[in-house]
Parts: structure tokens; sequence; C-alpha cells
């Protein structure tokens, strides 16, 4: 300090951002917990998985009837109703009230605000994964998925891409009650095709082939994939046993969609996200 | 303890006394067809507090958002450290901090939830007691920020903009709405911060906020830069003011001509008073040349100065003068 001469940007010390991500992750999820209104994003994936009890439940592959299969694929929509309805909704209030033009003028860099919400999006879907897996092996009489680590993916994945969703819907309202007015649209949208509503099996093969590149069908697919070891991108019609690999190779397209999906969300968000409530 | 922390965070400050900065050369902005700032330039070196006024709506606002980096700017160049601040680049974002017009706290965290919060965000954090014991907020900690008081949001703001030890400090309008003891305790904060190096934006609608802390000044109005200089500079521009309750037996034309001293004569509760406004050069002698030639007529004629004052210009008068003069200014 005393005899050196070195550049003061250089001496400063620096702290990581995973490490930033993770601390204000914490805060977001004590806001989570202490915004009620938020807790609304928790209950209605839940409701969704407990409305297929009344599907019908013929058995389509051996060990899953049809019943089974959508609440599985409803894991998918877990992360399409928490993270387009939360951060849609806390990002518009926080940029009218300043909160994240306080967070950026004191150095936070963008990623670590967004990382942040996105964690907390991912923490809760996986909890609420979590408890659909236990809804389902009660009602299957004790089946546990096949491959956790793909579930675990489909349902990070699906997080993170919808968060990014929530994020993007903020630049075009005004409000955070015009936010939450306007994220049903997409939610809705995306509710209705991602396979829990229109049974994709029933689909023409083109309009099948057009559907996997909607945002919310890989992750559905996935996740009955996922649960059931069965091949069960593009319907269950003519889906067979995989074996660990099999299904992972099976699974690529899938992954693909949801990584493609992320990568042009991002570049939205960054391209159009409005931080100050002024901005034109 | 405290001084050996203070004096290598002066030395540290020292290092970079080569340069300004902050450096603002020109700046233009506009919303759509409205020019909002018109060619602003100004520089703040470190250690030194620049104090940015101006009216309702004159563009301060605006200018500094530019510097903090949320907008392009239309024309001209902003340069921090060397750097454009335009998306906040690390070498800008880790060095600077503000205190924002409006608060922008998170209404559901306690006051400790929201220090402890920017203290694990920032690389170098200081400590979050001390801070809290800095501003007054000591005994609030375990608050909801939600339940604090106008002044009591504005303390937070200023403590959450120190948390990051902070070598420019962007302040708009960081007293409003704080009472007066609280309002000192924050120019002694300020004045510290000035001798640690800091290089200071400060904007404010209470002039002797400025008069007290700024080594130099600008007034704006409607986006433009009227008036700019050290304070005595500007002050010196408009004259010392002496004035007198203006004897009976004296008419308006019977009052001295005097060298480089301008005659008002007003009513105030119904009595004539007059004012001469000396406006030499010889701005520390001017006062007393100007009593001396009016005291040397009085005695002259026999009678007395009633009410004598003798005032300097404030800045009060300055702006005052500016956010008038305006409309003058904009028709020509
Ligand atoms: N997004 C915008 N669109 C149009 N006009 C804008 C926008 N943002 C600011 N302005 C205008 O730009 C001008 C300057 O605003 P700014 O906030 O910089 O003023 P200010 O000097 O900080 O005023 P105050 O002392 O009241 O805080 C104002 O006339 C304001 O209405
Ligand atoms: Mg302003």
């Amino acid at each position: 300090m005393t005899t050196t001469a070195a550049a003061p940007e250089r001496s400063r010390p620096t702290i990581s951002r995973t490490k930033q991500v993770l601390r204000l992750t914490r805060t977001e999820f004590t806001l989570f917990v202490r915004y009620k209104t938020a807790w609304m994003f928790l209950f209605l994936p839940l409701f969704l998985a407990f409305v297929t009890l009344q599907l019908p439940n013929d058995e389509v592959i051996p060990g899953f009837g049809a019943a089974e299969l959508a609440m599985i694929a409803s894991m998918g929509t877990i992360g399409l109703i928490l993270g387009v309805g939360h951060p849609s909704n806390v990002f518009t209030a926080r940029r009218e009230s300043l909160v994240l033009k306080r967070f950026r003028v004191s150095g936070v860099p963008q990623s670590v605000i967004f990382g942040a919400v996105i964690g907390v999006v991912v923490l809760f879907s996986l909890v609420i994964a979590a408890l659909v897996v236990g809804l389902v092996f009660a009602t299957s009489g004790g089946t546990l998925p096949r491959d956790p680590l793909m579930l675990v993916v489909a349902v990070i994945l699906s997080g993170v891409m919808y968060s990014l969703m929530g994020l993007l819907v903020t630049p075009f309202v005004r409000n955070a009650e015009a936010a939450q007015m306007a994220a049903m649209v997409p939610m809705m949208i995306l509710l209705f095709t991602g396979g829990g509503v229109i049974p994709l099996e029933f689909l023409p093969e083109t309009a099948r082939q057009v559907m996997t590149f909607v945002p919310s069908v890989p992750a559905g697919e996935m996740a009955q994939a996922a649960y059931t070891g069965y091949d069960a991108f593009g319907g269950f019609g003519s889906a067979e046993e995989k074996g660990y690999l099999g299904l992972w190779v099976s699974a690529l397209p899938s992954l693909g969609v949801l990584l493609a999906w992320i990568a042009v969300l991002t570049l939205l968000v960054r391209r159009y996200f409005r931080w100050d409530p002024r901005q034109p | 303890m405290t001084t050996t922390a203070n004096t290598a965070a002066a030395d540290q400050g020292r290092q970079d006394t080569t340069g300004p900065a902050v450096v603002v050369r020109d700046l233009r902005q506009h919303y759509g067809d409205f020019e909002a700032v018109k060619g602003v330039s100004f520089e703040i070196r470190p250690g030194e507090l620049f104090a940015l006024l101006g009216t309702n709506g004159a563009g301060k606002t605006t200018t500094i958002e530019t510097m903090e980096g949320f907008r392009r700017p239309s024309s001209g160049s902003v340069r921090v450290f060397g750097l454009d601040p335009h998306g906040q680049p690390s070498g800008v974002r880790e060095r600077t901090n503000a205190v924002l017009q409006g608060s922008g706290l998170l209404d559901d965290l306690s006051v400790d939830e929201t220090i402890g919060l920017a203290h694990d965000l920032a690389a170098n954090p200081r400590d979050t007691a001390e801070l809290l014991d800095l501003v007054g907020l000591s005994d609030k900690g375990g608050v909801a920020v939600r339940q604090l008081s106008g002044g009591q949001k504005r303390r937070l703001d200023l403590a959450l903009a120190l948390v990051t030890r902070p070598e420019v400090l962007y302040l708009d309008e960081p007293t409003t709405g704080m009472d007066p003891e609280a309002r000192h305790e924050t120019w002694q904060i300020i004045s510290g911060l000035k001798k640690h190096g800091v290089a200071i934006l400060l904007t404010t609608h209470y002039l002797e906020e400025a008069e007290r802390l700024a080594d130099r000044l600008a007034i704006m109005h409607r986006g433009e830069v009227r008036v700019e200089g050290t304070l005595a500079s500007v002050l010196a521009g408009w004259g010392d003011r002496v004035s007198f309750l203006l004897p009976e037996d004296v008419r308006t034309g019977d009052l001295p001509e005097l060298p480089e001293a301008e005659i008002a004569v007003e009513t105030r509760d119904q009595a004539l008073w007059a004012t001469y406004t000396a406006m030499g050069g010889d701005v520390a002698d001017r006062a007393h040349r100007t009593v001396a030639a009016l005291i040397a007529w009085a005695a002259e004629r026999g009678i007395t100065l009633q009410h004598l004052q003798v005032r300097g210009a404030s800045l009060e008068d300055v702006f005052l003068r500016v956010a008038d003069g305006a409309a003058d200014l904009l028709t020509d």
C-alpha cells in the first residue's frame, strides 16, 4: 500500500458473481416468502397436477395411465407459472420503485440481478416438482422417476427459460398490475399448447413437429421420458423403453430446443430490458 | 485507529489526483423532440465536490443518469475514470455509487437486512454497524423499511451509497426530507468524503448546502448551464448590497452617484429604502468602499443612515436571477 503506485482499479478487491448471485437469491427467497401474492404461483401448478387425477387413467405404457402421464407432464408447467408470473410482476414493481436502479448504481451486475430471480424460480420449481413426484408416486402405486437427473434438468431449464420470458414482459408494461395481466397471455397460450391440455399424439404429424419448437412442449416431454424411461418425445404412440444413454440421446432435440430458447430470450432480455421508469 | 484507515484511504485518493475522475463534454440528451440537456460540460477531480443546481426540469437528473450509464448521450461524451459509463463496465461500476432522487428501497426488508444485503454484494464493504451509526439509524435496525419516515429513508439511502467505498459519488438531492440536524450531519459526512479523495456530484435545491460544500458549481436552466464557477467567482459577478432607510428629508434624486455601484430605491413597509449594489472588480474591498463613501456623504449632510445593512450576494440571488432572466435569454 505504501510502496506501490499500482493503478487503484487493480488494487480494489473483487467479489465473485456466483457469491453475489447466491447472496441475492437468498434475499429473493425472503422476499418471495414475505410477498404472499407470490404463493399463488406455488399453488397453481400443484392444483393443475391434482386436476389430472380427474382424467380417465387407461394404461398407455406399462405401469402408467393417461392421467399419470398428464400429471408428470404438468411438471413442465411449474416453471411456466412461476417463471412467467413472478419475475414479470416483481421486476416491473421494482423498476417503477427504482429498486433495480438502486442495485445497478451500487455496482451489482445485471447478470447477478437476473440470476438471483431465476435462482429463486428454479428453487421453488424444484420444490414443487418434488411434491408432484410424491403425488405420482402415491397414485401410480410406488413408481419413482427412472432418470431423476433428467427430470431435474428439465425442471431447471424450463425454470430458467420461463423466468427470462417473464423478464421480457416487463418492458412492455407500466406497472405491476399490468404485468400480471400481460403475463397471462404467454402463460395461457403456453399452458394450452403444453401437451397437458392438447394431447399431442392426436395431432397430425406436421403440427406435431411445429409443436416441438413451442417452448412449453420439450420440458413436459422430458419429464415424461425421465419418469417413465420411455422415449416420450413426440407422443407415446410408438414410444419404446430406452436405456440410460438411449434416453438422453432421444432427449437431445428437446434439450436443444430449451437451450435455444434460453439463448434467444437471454439476448432479447439484454436488448430490451428497461431499468429506469423514465426510459422511453 | 480510524485515523490510520482514513489516511490510507486519503493516500489512495491522492494517487488519482493526476486527472479528473469525471469528464463531461458538451453533453446533449433528447427525449424524442424534446432536448432535456443542451450541451453541458464539466469535470470533477478526486476530492472535489461539484454542485449541479438548477430549476425543476432543468436536466440535472438526466445528466446524472447519463453519468450513471443508464442513457447513451444523444451527443457529446461522458468519461468516468476514462471509460464510457454506458452499460456500466466493471471498471466504472465498482468504483461509483449514488443516492438517487427517489429512494429505491425494498419495503419488505428491514433496515439491517437492507444494509446487510448491500454489504454482502460489495467487494470491499464498509462496516454496516458503523454506517448505520454514521447516519443515525443504529436504533432502527429491526424496523421494516416501509415503516421508516421519509427522512430516515433518505439516511438509509446515504448509508447504502457509502457501503461500497465509492471513489465517485452522485448525490441527487440527498438531503431532501431530512430535518436540519440530519442535514448538518450529512454535510459533515460529505465533507469527510471529500477529504478522503472522493469525487462528488451534488444536486440540491438547498442553496446553503451548495454554498457550504461546493468547490465549484453550475446553475442549469432548461437544459443549459447559465452560470458556472467557484462559489466566490459566481458571487463576485453579482455584487454586494448596501441598503438603508431613506431619511424623510432626502429625496431619491439627492442620493450620491458612486463609481461601480448601482442605486435602486424600493418601498418596504411604506418607507423608502435605498440599495447600492457594489459591482467593482475589487471584490474584497468594494463593500467597504461603498459604505465609506455613503458614510462620508451622510456626515456631510448631517444625517444618519438608519438600518444600514451590508450583504454579500447569496447564491439565492444568483439562482433567482437565472430562473427569472431565463425568459429574456430564451427570447433573444
Ligand atoms: N423519458 C422522458 N420523456 C420525456 N421527457 C422526459 C423524460 N425524462 C425526463 N424528461 C424531461 O426532461 C427534463 C429534465 O428532467 P430532469 O429529471 O433531468 O430534471 P431535473 O433537473 O432533475 O429536475 P428536478 O430538480 O425537478 O429534479 C424535464 O422537463 C422532464 O420532464
Ligand atoms: Mg432531478
